[in-house]
This record gives structure tokens, C-alpha cells and sequence, in this order.
């Protein structure tokens, strides 16, 4: 239990970071160190297929796309970077304080959802699940990807005649 | 003789008024021969019938509406009288028309206006009488239009007001065709309780309309200004005169049974009263030969009411008498005044004078005419004003006392007309050079004045003929009570007072000529007396005309109402639009496209409806 | 198979893709060829009735029912009018294209959401059809398309965690995201089915626009490509919000207690905000895109009136709507093409120089405002009957006071735009291509022709049941 407390702060704090950061590789880094997170508590719940899941798409494969885009950008200037990072500390600082106060609140306040966990589904394994019983939103998620696709086409696009 | 031969005085003028409208404009001759010939035949028709009884009923619309005609001694008489003016009237205006730019559309209408006359006499059924009377006003209105300087203004103000009274006729006639079950007027009788006096005075109102009484009067001054004057000879002077008080002793003495001492012939002589007086009073300061005329007219009408009003065997048939006499007596003054119109070129008085040297006969004429409308006897004036002063002194002393004075200021503003008009010295003219010769008028324009002029004298001097002969039958014995009232009056006292108040005439008009050195002068003094000016000035301006009063009432109502309809229109068009392009500008300001601002709201939207959810529905489970 | 509807625009997308280069520009009229077949294989009866066969042997969790008979035409329509308008358009083939492609992913996306039987299929296929257009907005080059389409994606995103949210939820209390499912869970009480459908709703509430969630809208539908706007306002946001309500309120909130309560409140608010800040924009494509936002707030808010006509009337207005707001963002992008600026401010007697374009927006104009005998009138009639039947008088007043702002913002931009008299500026300007003629005139058409036989058409409508 209190290694999954610790995880979870772990999380929530690397969410934070990969939010408030203004350098587009470290908040790369910070979102997968989200997912990797995020794997563990699945993991220690019993979801091992999703844990797996999670660990290889969202921190492995999204991180390299993340990375070889940003690659493809030009950095900013030191000094610009530093006044935007000033700016922005001080504008977010008392984001993490209201936070962690909103918990620490919502821990005392007797909720009327009463959240019973039922027992995990056991009916086959991912493969099944994926190719038989949810098969549409697999097509679904192909298409996602490549509406992505284009989109990166649309934007690459923009980037040549931005150059010329 | 056919059924239908009493209906020839009606035929033959309406088919002729329509026939000229069919001549060509130009053919200005073929226009007057064909209404000269058409009111001959019309007076010789109405000549012809006139010893005749007729009744004629054809099925009209139904419920009672027929087309019923009836000839009786006094409708017999009344035609005979319009076909005559309408005779005299038409011969008149072939000269008098002359310079007008175009005679047929006046001689079409008021050869049409005979007929009409004629046919509203002629009818027994009180629809069918509703029917030529508003027929009627149409003709008044283009008679008005076809001649007048500014036809509309005054068209307008005639038809709105003869409108009103004839809307009071009709609410009448509905009333007493309700109490009746009957719309014929020889088969109703009424008597004068409750809704029935009601009745009687809403259509005592519509004769006195017709007849010009006050408050019905106003359109007539100001017709006399604008409307050619063969018009006022022939309509407000006597058709209207003698369909107005026809109907009136119609309404008095056979649809109802007047009572002596009745509340509504106290209202009735109340009316005849006050329109002597105010009138008379208007007519004195006048100071224009037409408009002074006009005011004689309304004046002259309150002794018919009040004589009708007494309904005593003497004032009826005293009213009626006067009816004719003041047909007369007042057509011929008009066409004296036409003819000076014609030769002169003006009729301000204060640039006439001295006529009677170069327009000898119309002198005359006026001078006869003058006298008897004063009262001066032997003219027939004198008689039927006699008669009327003796019903009044019966009923009250009040009402004699107002006929009195009524023919004093009479004669008093008719010596000031005569003096200013016919002798003295004619005004210089202010461009200075010579005053313009003027001489007699045409022959047609004085052969109507001479036999108006001389059936005044005759009617006074053997008024045997026309109250034994014409007003005893026409009334019947039923009133008269098989008495004659023709001969000298009999109360030497009233002769005494009338001659009175005639040397009380001369004497103020000597006063006043001497003290202001000219005729037009002679009731100066009494114009700018203390009391009477502002009143004076007042009514000159037309403000006690209720004709204006009422427009100006609805003028203010109107006012009114357009004032909230523009409240209400603002709201809509002004209020409803600011405040709609306020709210739109606030939410624009608040679309400012940031979008934290858009997330912050999508949030803020999400938590309430989850929280709705989760309290309202999640509890009432 | 009911999935031929989802595999039919699949194969055009892949088939346009793998033929080679010369027949790209021949894209178009394979996409335009695909969304006309799809529209009849939902129309035409015996060919549906083939489908449904073959379907209850292979046993899918796709179903097709009269919604989707509505769904895909109206789709379909839109779909074909924004096809024509870019072909008219002056962008490059390659932007054209991409155009295609793009609209066929959405037109899947869209053909998913009509037949969906659970919930996490339906938030996939919203995903897919949003993903889809937010690049759609992108498509024209400039930075505020590229605002409009961040504003779009954010938004998106917070309404893809909302129903994600509620979906984890349904899944532990309901223990599975079908609709039966969901739906027992709701009818057997307890606030955390009831929290989860709130969220749900949120989402959908933020996909459609609904106020507050609606300031997205604006900017996108204003910054897109003409032909996006025409697709985007025709169908988009009504297929993956106000759609997905059309499907779930019926299940969830049964027209009355509480529950209708939302629907009435937020649809309300939107038709009355909307229709207010549609009065005092000066950007055409603004005022019709704040105006859209009013007319789904209509549909929302017919959802929450009496059940038997509640859908009808919902359905009959979707379908309307798409019509003339697909027809008038066609008006718009003639005018912005022939005279090159969207501010109604410059514009003023252009009716005499456009007429087809000037005739049209008026038909189309006076629908939405609800004029008879338009299409627009009836749709709106029976929204406010289906209010007033269901009690709630306020609602039903407050939908016809809103329809006097309508006509008061459509009148003064027909005004602003094509009466008067022509300045010296636009003397020279000619009507636009038969691009964007046709299309508006078959869609003027047919809310004519919609609109002069509704009473024919309402027996079908309400026998049917939907």
C-alpha cells in the first residue's frame, strides 16, 4: 500500500511537470515517466495485459514519435526560455499547493459514491479481448492513427511553405 | 294618369342630371337649356300632382324595407316649393355661372338634388327616406366640390356634419322602428315616453341638422365663403330649410305626438331660442355680404324649431309658415347678393356702397326682402313671426323675449347690410383711381328676385293663400282644429312690441352710423361693447365652432392614443432591440478567445451537471 | 453486414491512397460515388432488409435502426455539398486531397456513431470523427485556423477525459459499457451510475457545443476552409454530440423528472446565448456558426419534451438544420470566394449580383428562423408541441421568443449582405461556380420540398417511432 502511495505521488508530480515544463524534451521525459508510473499501479491492481500495454505504447513507442518530432524543431533562445520559465513558476507555483489541499479536503468529505470493486473479468486473455470482443473500437483506433497520419501530412506541409 | 305620375317630380331632374353629365363640357349653352327646361318640367309636374293623393308600395329588401312613396297636402306642397326654387335657382345660374370655368358638374349635381329633394319628401318609408338623405349628402358634397375657391376643406366639413345628424336620424329611426314594429311613416304613431322621446329627439336632431340649426350650423358661414352662390341659394337657404323642417313637423306631428309643456318640446324650443340669438348675434358683425347672409339662415331656422317646438296649433303652423317664407324671403336675399357678386366683383362690404343708383331692381328687391325677413309688415315675415311670438309667449316668456331680440338684431344688421351695400358712398379703392361703373344685372339673374320678391309681398299682404290654402290642409285639421289663422294677428300687443323693437332697430342704426360716419359702422358699438368683444373675437377665430371643438377633442384623443402607440412602439422597436444588442455585446465581451477562459467555463459547466446529477438524481433514488 | 455502411468509405479511403498519382484528382468523385452508395444502402428498404439478414448471422455489435436510416443521408448530404464547394475552391490538389481522405475518416466516424451499441465504441468513433476534423480545420494555411483547431483539439480533450471518466466508472458499478447495461445500471439507482452518465453527458455537451461548453465552436467553424465549415457546421459536431444524445437520452432520461431537467436547462441556455450573440457579429461565418450553436440547443432541448414526439421532433430538426446550415456555410463560401472577405460590414447589395446565392440564403435563412411554409417551421412546431405536451409552458415559450431573435439575426444579415444598393466596390462581381450553386440549390430544394410535404411526411415520421 505505501509503495503504490508513493507511486502515485510519484505520478501525479511527474504529470505536473510535464505540464508546467516549457522544454518539450524534458516534458517528453516526464510523460513517460507518467506512463511507466501509471504501469506499475496497473500492474499492482492485476491488470497485467494493460500494464503491458501501457509500459510499451505509451512510454516506449509515443516517446520515440514525441522525440524524433521534436528533433525535427528549432530551440528558442536561452534567454527567451529562462523569462518564459520565470513567468511561468510564477504563475503556477500554487498549482501543486491547491492540489495536494483539494485531497487532503476531499479525504474528510463523506461522498455519497460508495465505489465497490467487483472482481477482475477473467474471460480469456488480451488477444481475445482485442480481436474478438472489441473489435470495432480497434478499427476505430486504426483510423485514429491515421487521421495522425494525415494530420502530420497537413503540418509537414506547413512546415515547407513556411521554409520557402 | 298612372301609378307612378307622382313620381315624376323625382324622375325627371335625375334623369336630366345624368343625361347633362353625358353632354360634352364645352357645350355650355346645351348645359343650361337642359337644366333650365328640366326644372321647368319638374315645377310643372310637381304643379300638376299637386291636387293628387298617391300611395305607391313596391317590395324592396325586405323586413319591413319597402320603396314606398306617398303624396299627401304637405308633401304635395313641399315638392311644389323645391321644384320651384330649383326652377328659379337654375335660371338664376345660367347668368350668374357665366364666368365660371365650368357649369355642368354644378348644374349635373343640383339637378340631381332636386330630384333627390323631391324623392326624400316623396318617401314613406323611413329607410328609404335614410336613403335619399345620404344620397343627398353625396350631392352636397360634389355641389361643395364642383364650385368652391378650397372645395375639399369645406365638402368635407358640410358631409361630416350633416353625416353626424343623419346618424343621429338613423339611431332614431332604428329606435322608433323598434317601439313602432313598423319602418312606415304614415302607419307610426308614438308617443314621447322614455326611449320613444329618445327617438324623437335623435331624429329631431337629424331634421335639425339638415336644417342647419345650431350646433349643426357651422359648415354653412363657411360654405358661403367658398361655395358658388347659386348653391347657398338653392340648398342651405331652401331645400334643406324646407326638407329639415318638413321632416321635422313630419317627426313632430305624425311619427310622435308632441305634448305643449313636454320636456322635449322644451328642448326643442330651447334649440330654436339660442339659435335665434347666437346667430343673429354673428350675423350682426359681419362684415361681409355672403357670411352675414349664411348666419340669417342658422338664425332664421330657431324660429321655425321654436315655433314647431311649442306645439301649439298656432307655432306649428306658424313655423311652417315661416318655412316658406324664409325660403323666400332668404333666396332672394342671396341672389341680390350673387348679382352684386357678378357686377361688382366683390362682396366685402366694406368696398361696396351706393348701389341702389346703378342696380336699381335688386335694390329693390333687397329691400323687400330685407324687410320682411325684420318682420316689417306687410311682408310675409311679419305674419309668420307674429304667429311664432304668439306660441312662444304662451310657453314662456323667456323664449318670446329671445324672439324678440332675435328680430331686433335682425333688423338692426340688415339696415347696416342695406346702408353699407345700396346707399352711402362707394369705398375708394386703395390702388386709388376711379371706381369701376356698375351696372344692372341680366335679365335671368333678375326674373327669379322679382317673383321671389313679389310672392313675398303677396304671401304677406293675402296670406290667406298660403296658410289656408297650402299650411291648413298640409297640416290637417287634427291640428288646427279647423281655425284660421290667416288675416292681421290678432293681439294688438304683440304688434305693438314687434313695431317696438323695430323703431329700437332704427334708432341704434342711426346711433351708430352717426357716431362712426358710415353704414358698416352702425353696430360697431355693439361689437366692441365691453362684454361682447372677447366673445366676439373668440368665435371669430372659430374656436367656439363645434366642429373644431370636436376635432380638436378627437385630435386630442387621437394624440393620445398615438402616444402610446409610440410607447409601444419603442418598447418593441427601440427597448426590445437596445436591450437585445446590450445582452449580444456583453456576450461578445465575454468571448474574448482565450481559450483558458473557454475551458475554465467547460469546466465549471461539467462540475454542475455533475453535481446535479450526482445530488438531485443520485439522492432521489 | 451492417459494417459494409463503415467498410464501403474504407476501401475509397485506401483505394485513393494505393491508385496511382494520375488518378488522384479523380478522388473527389470516388468519394462523392461512395457517400451517395452508403446513403442508398440505408434508404432503400429491400437493400437494408438484405443487410439486416445478413447481419443476424454474423451477429455484430453494430445495429441499424431508423436513427441511423436519419443519421447517414443527412451525413451523407453534407458530406457531398463539402465535396463540391473544395473542388470549387482554389487550394492546391494536394490540400484537396488530403481533404478527401480526411473526410472520409470522419464520414466513418460518423457512419460508427449511427449504429453503435455501447458505450466506449461510441467515444471511440466521436474520437475518430474529431480527430478528423480538427486536421480538417488546419487544412488552410494561416494562424488563426491553426488557433481555431487548438481550441477544438483542447476542448476535445477534455471531453475525451470526461467520458473516459465516465466510462471507468460504468464499467466498475455497471460492470460493462453496453447501452442495456448502462441503462439498468441508471433505472437501478445509485448515485455513482448516475455521476458517471453526468460526465458522459459533459462530454457530449462539450462535443456539441452546448453553453458553456461552446466557445470552441465559434472560432473553429469561422477559421476552417469554406468547404470544412460546410461539413463541420452540416454534420460534425451534430453527429458526435447532439447524435450521441439523440441515441442516449431516450435510454437514460425518458423525458421527464430530473434528468430532462438538464437537457432542458442547457439546451435552452444554448438556444438563447446563441441566438443572441448571432445578432451582433459582423463575420458571416460567425453569425452561422453561433447561430448552429442555437439550433443544436433546439434539438437538446426537444430531447427533454414529451417522449413519443420528443425524438421526432429532435430527428426532424437535425435534420433541417443540417440542410440549411450546410446550404447557408455553402452561401457564405460563395461569398467569401467571389468577393474575398467574410465582414458583412463591406458587404451591401449583392443580391442583385449573386442571385442563386442571394435566393437560396433566403430560403434557408427563413427555415431556421421557422417561417412557413418551410422546413424549419414544422421542425420547430413540433419542438414546441413536444415541450408543451410535456409540461414544461416555459421551455415552449422560451423556443418561440428565441425564434423571433433567429429571424431578427438572419434578416439583418440578408440585409447587411445582399439588399441595397451595390457599392462601387463589388460592381464587377459575377455569381460563384456551379460548385457552390448546385449545391445550394438542391439543398434549398429540398427544404422547400421538405417543408411543403411535411404533413405527408410527419404519419411516417411518428408511425415509425424512430
Amino acid at each position: 500500500m505505501i509503495v503504490i502511495t508513493i507511486v502515485l505521488v510519484v505520478m501525479v508530480l511527474a504529470a505536473l511537470w510535464a505540464s508546467l515544463t516549457t522544454l518539450l524534451l524534458r516534458a517528453t521525459i516526464a510523460l513517460a515517466l507518467t506512463s511507466a508510473m501509471l504501469a506499475v499501479v496497473m500492474y499492482s491492481l492485476g491488470a497485467t495485459f494493460a500494464a503491458v500495454l501501457e509500459l510499451s505504447v505509451c512510454a516506449g513507442l509515443i516517446s520515440v514519435v514525441f522525440v524524433s518530432v521534436i528533433s525535427l524543431t528549432q530551440r528558442r533562445p536561452f534567454k527567451d526560455y529562462v523569462t518564459r520559465r520565470l513567468s511561468r513558476m510564477r504563475r503556477f507555483w500554487p498549482l501543486p499547493l491547491v492540489l495536494v489541499a483539494i485531497g487532503v479536503a476531499l479525504s474528510f468529505v463523506h461522498t455519497p459514491v460508495h465505489i465497490v470493486l467487483p472482481l477482475p473479468n477473467g474471460d480469456g486473455d488480451v488477444r481475445t479481448v482485442m480481436w474478438t470482443l472489441r473489435q470495432m473500437d480497434l478499427f476505430g483506433q486504426i483510423l485514429i492513427l491515421l487521421a495522425g497520419v494525415f494530420g502530420v501530412l497537413v503540418f509537414f506541409k506547413k512546415d515547407t511553405s513556411d521554409g520557402k | 294618369m298612372s301609378t307612378y305620375t307622382f313620381l315624376l317630380p323625382i324622375a325627371i331632374p335625375v334623369a336630366a342630371g345624368i343625361l347633362t353629365l353625358l353632354v360634352p363640357a364645352r357645350a355650355r349653352l346645351a348645359v343650361s337649356l337642359l337644366a333650365v327646361v328640366a326644372t321647368a318640367a319638374q315645377l310643372a309636374s310637381a304643379i300638376w300632382i299637386f291636387p293628387m293623393d298617391g300611395a305607391l308600395s313596391v317590395a324592396w329588401l325586405g323586413y319591413g324595407i319597402e320603396a314606398s312613396f306617398r303624396l299627401t297636402r304637405f308633401s304635395a306642397f313641399i315638392v311644389v316649393a323645391i321644384a320651384g326654387f330649383s326652377f328659379l335657382v337654375t335660371l338664376y345660374s345660367t347668368a350668374s355661372m357665366s364666368k365660371a370655368p365650368s357649369t355642368k358638374p354644378f348644374f349635373a349635381w343640383m339637378l340631381i338634388t332636386a330630384g333627390l329633394a323631391c324623392g326624400a319628401v316623396l318617401a314613406d318609408n323611413l329607410v328609404l327616406l335614410v336613403v335619399f338623405l345620404g344620397a343627398l349628402l353625396l350631392t352636397q358634397f360634389g355641389m361643395i366640390a364642383a364650385g368652391a375657391r378650397r372645395p375639399y376643406a369645406v365638402a368635407i366639413k358640410a358631409v361630416v356634419i350633416v353625416g353626424l345628424s343623419d346618424m343621429c336620424l338613423m339611431l332614431g329611426i332604428m329606435m322608433a322602428a323598434h317601439l313602432a314594429g313598423t319602418l312606415s311613416m304614415s302607419a307610426m304613431k308614438l308617443s314621447l315616453d322614455g326611449m320613444g322621446g329618445i327617438a324623437f329627439l335623435l331624429m329631431a336632431i337629424g331634421a335639425l341638422g339638415k336644417a342647419g340649426a345650431m350646433p349643426f350650423h357651422s359648415w354653412i358661414p363657411d360654405a358661403a365663403r367658398e361655395a358658388p352662390l347659386p348653391f347657398m341659394a338653392i340648398l342651405p337657404a331652401s331645400i334643406e330649410k324646407l326638407l329639415g323642417i318638413y321632416l321635422l313637423a313630419r317627426v313632430s306631428l305624425d311619427l310622435f305626438t308632441l305634448v305643449p309643456g313636454s320636456w322635449v318640446s322644451l328642448t326643442l324650443m330651447v334649440i330654436g331660442a339660442v339659435t335665434i340669438v347666437l346667430a343673429v348675434m354673428m350675423a350682426l358683425v359681419q362684415k361681409d355680404y355672403k357670411r352675414l347672409l349664411s348666419y340669417h339662415a342658422i338664425s332664421q331656422v330657431g324660429y321655425m324649431v321654436l315655433g314647431i317646438g311649442t306645439a301649439l296649433p298656432i307655432g306649428i303652423v306658424g313655423g311652417i309658415f315661416h318655412m316658406i317664407n324664409h325660403a323666400m324671403y332668404k333666396s332672394t336675399l342671396f341672389l341680390s347678393g350673387g348679382a352684386v357678386e357678378r357686377q361688382a366683383g366683390t362682396t366685402d362690404l366694406s368696398k361696396l356702397g351706393g348701389l341702389a343708383r346703378s342696380m336699381p331692381v335688386t335694390a329693390v328687391c333687397f329691400i323687400v326682402a330685407a324687410a320682411s325677413i325684420s318682420g316689417v309688415p306687410p311682408f310675409n315675415g311679419f305674419f309668420s313671426k307674429e304667429m311664432v311670438y304668439d306660441a312662444a309667449l304662451e310657453s314662456g316668456w323667456v323664449f318670446y323675449a329671445a324672439a324678440l331680440l332675435g328680430s331686433l338684431l335682425t333688423a338692426a344688421s340688415f339696415l347696416k347690410l342695406g346702408h353699407a351695400a345700396f346707399f352711402g358712398r362707394r369705398a375708394e379703392p386703395a390702388s386709388g383711381g376711379t371706381v369701376p361703373a356698375v351696372r344692372e344685372a341680366p335679365l335671368p339673374m333678375l326674373v327669379p328676385m322679382i317673383v321671389l320678391a313679389g310672392l313675398c309681398v303677396l304671401f304677406g299682404v293675402v296670406n290667406r293663400i298660403p296658410l289656408d290654402g297650402l299650411i291648413g290642409p298640409a297640416v290637417g285639421a287634427a291640428v288646427t282644429g279647423g281655425r284660421s289663422f290667416a288675416g292681421f294677428p290678432a293681439s294688438q300687443m304683440l304688434v305693438g312690441f314687434t313695431a317696438a323693437a323695430l323703431l329700437l332697430a332704427i334708432l341704434n342704426h342711426w346711433y351708430g352710423a352717426r357716431r362712426t360716419g358710415h353704414g358698416l359702422g352702425a353696430v360697431d358699438h355693439i361689437h366692441h361693447a365691453i362684454f361682447l368683444e372677447p366673445v366676439y373675437s373668440v368665435a371669430e377665430q372659430g374656436r367656439l365652432d363645434p366642429y373644431f371643438i370636436g376635432r380638436w377633442v378627437i385630435g386630442g384623443i387621437s394624440a393620445a392614443l398615438y402616444a402610446v402607440d409610440r410607447a409601444i412602439d419603442w418598447v418593441y422597436e427601440t427597448l426590445a432591440v437596445t436591450v437585445a444588442q446590450g445582452i449580444s455585446r456583453v456576450g461578445r465581451r465575454l468571448h474574448n478567445g482565450s481559450v483558458n477562459r473557454y475551458v475554465l467555463w467547460s469546466l465549471a459547466g461539467a462540475a454542475a451537471v455533475v453535481i446535479t446529477a450526482a445530488l438531485v438524481l443520485g439522492g432521489s433514488r | 453486414m451492417s459494417d459494409v455502411i463503415l467498410l464501403l468509405p474504407f476501401a475509397a479511403l485506401i483505394l485513393i491512397n494505393v491508385l496511382p498519382r494520375a488518378t488522384r484528382p479523380a478522388a473527389w468523385a470516388i468519394a462523392a460515388v461512395v457517400l451517395a452508395a452508403q446513403m442508398a444502402a440505408v434508404i432503400v428498404p429491400p437493400y437494408w432488409a438484405f443487410l439486416d439478414t445478413i447481419e443476424k448471422t454474423v451477429g455484430f455489435s453494430l445495429k441499424l435502426d431508423r436513427l441511423t436510416q436519419l443519421l447517414v443521408p443527412t451525413a451523407g448530404l453534407a458530406g457531398l455539398a463539402a465535396i463540391l464547394v473544395a473542388q470549387a475552391g482554389t487550394a492546391t490538389a494536394r490540400t484537396k486531397l488530403l481533404f478527401v481522405n480526411l473526410l472520409l475518416i470522419a464520414i466513418i466516424g460518423i457512419s460508427g456513431i449511427s449504429m453503435v451499441q455501447d458505450l466506449f465504441t461510441m467515444y471511440v468513433f466521436i474520437e475518430v470523427t474529431s480527430v478528423a476534423a480538427v486536421i480538417l480545420v488546419v487544412l488552410r494555411d494561416g494562424e488563426l485556423s491553426f488557433e481555431g483547431a487548438w481550441k477544438y483539439l483542447l476542448l476535445s480533450a477534455i471531453a475525451s477525459v470526461l467520458m473516459l471518466a465516465s466510462l471507468g466508472m460504468f464499467l466498475l458499478t455497471a460492470g460493462g459499457v453496453s447501452f442495456e447495461e448502462a441503462a439498468s445500471a441508471l433505472s437501478a439507482g445509485g448515485a455513482e451510475a448516475w455521476v458517471a452518465a453526468a460526465l458522459f453527458l459533459s462530454g457530449l455537451f462539450l462535443k456539441s457545443a452546448m453553453v458553456p461548453f461552446h466557445g470552441w465552436l465559434a472560432d473553429a467553424y469561422s477559421e476552417a476552409p469554406p468547404a470544412v465549415s460546410v461539413f463541420l457546421a452540416g454534420i460534425v459536431t451534430k453527429a458526435s454530440g447532439v447524435f450521441a444524445l439523440m441515441r442516449l437520452a431516450p435510454a437514460a432520461f425518458n423525458g421527464s423528472g430530473p434528468g430532462a431537467m438538464i437537457l432542458l436547462v442547457v439546451g435552452a441556455a444554448t438556444a438563447v446565448v446563441g441566438a443572441f450573440l448571432s445578432l451582433t457579429q459582423t463575420d458571416v461565418k460567425r453569425m452561422l456558426a453561433y447561430s448552429s450553436i442555437s439550433q443544436m440547443g433546439y434539438i437538446v432541448m426537444a430531447l427533454g419534451g414529451q417522449p413519443a414526439l420528443a425524438l421526432a421532433a429532435a430527428a426532424v430538426h437535425f435534420f433541417n438544420h443540417t440542410v440549411s446550415k450546410a446550404q447557408l456555410f455553402t452561401n457564405a463560401a460563395a461569398l467569401e470566394r467571389q468577393l474575398g472577405t467574410r465582414d458583412m460590414d463591406r458587404m451591401g447589395g449583392i443580391g442583385s449580383r449573386m442571385p442563386v446565392t442571394a435566393g437560396t440564403s433566403a430560403v434557408a435563412s427563413l427555415s431556421v428562423a421557422g417561417l412557413p411554409p418551410l422546413a424549419g417551421f414544422w421542425s420547430k412546431l413540433l419542438i414546441v408541441i413536444a415541450l408543451w405536451r410535456a409540461g414544461h409552458v416555459v421551455f415552449a415559450v422560451i423556443a418561440v421568443l428565441t425564434s423571433l431573435v433567429t429571424l431578427a439575426y438572419f434578416l439583418s444579415l440578408q440585409r447587411r449582405v445582399f439588399f441595397g444598393t451595390t457599392p462601387a466596390e463589388w460592381s464587377g462581381i459575377r455569381e460563384a461556380a456551379i460548385g457552390y450553386t448546385l449545391p445550394a440549390l438542391v439543398l434549398a430544394a429540398i427544404t422547400v420540398a421538405v417543408g411543403l410535404g411535411f404533413p405527408f411526411l410527419l404519419p411516417i415520421l411518428l408511425g415509425g417511432g424512430a
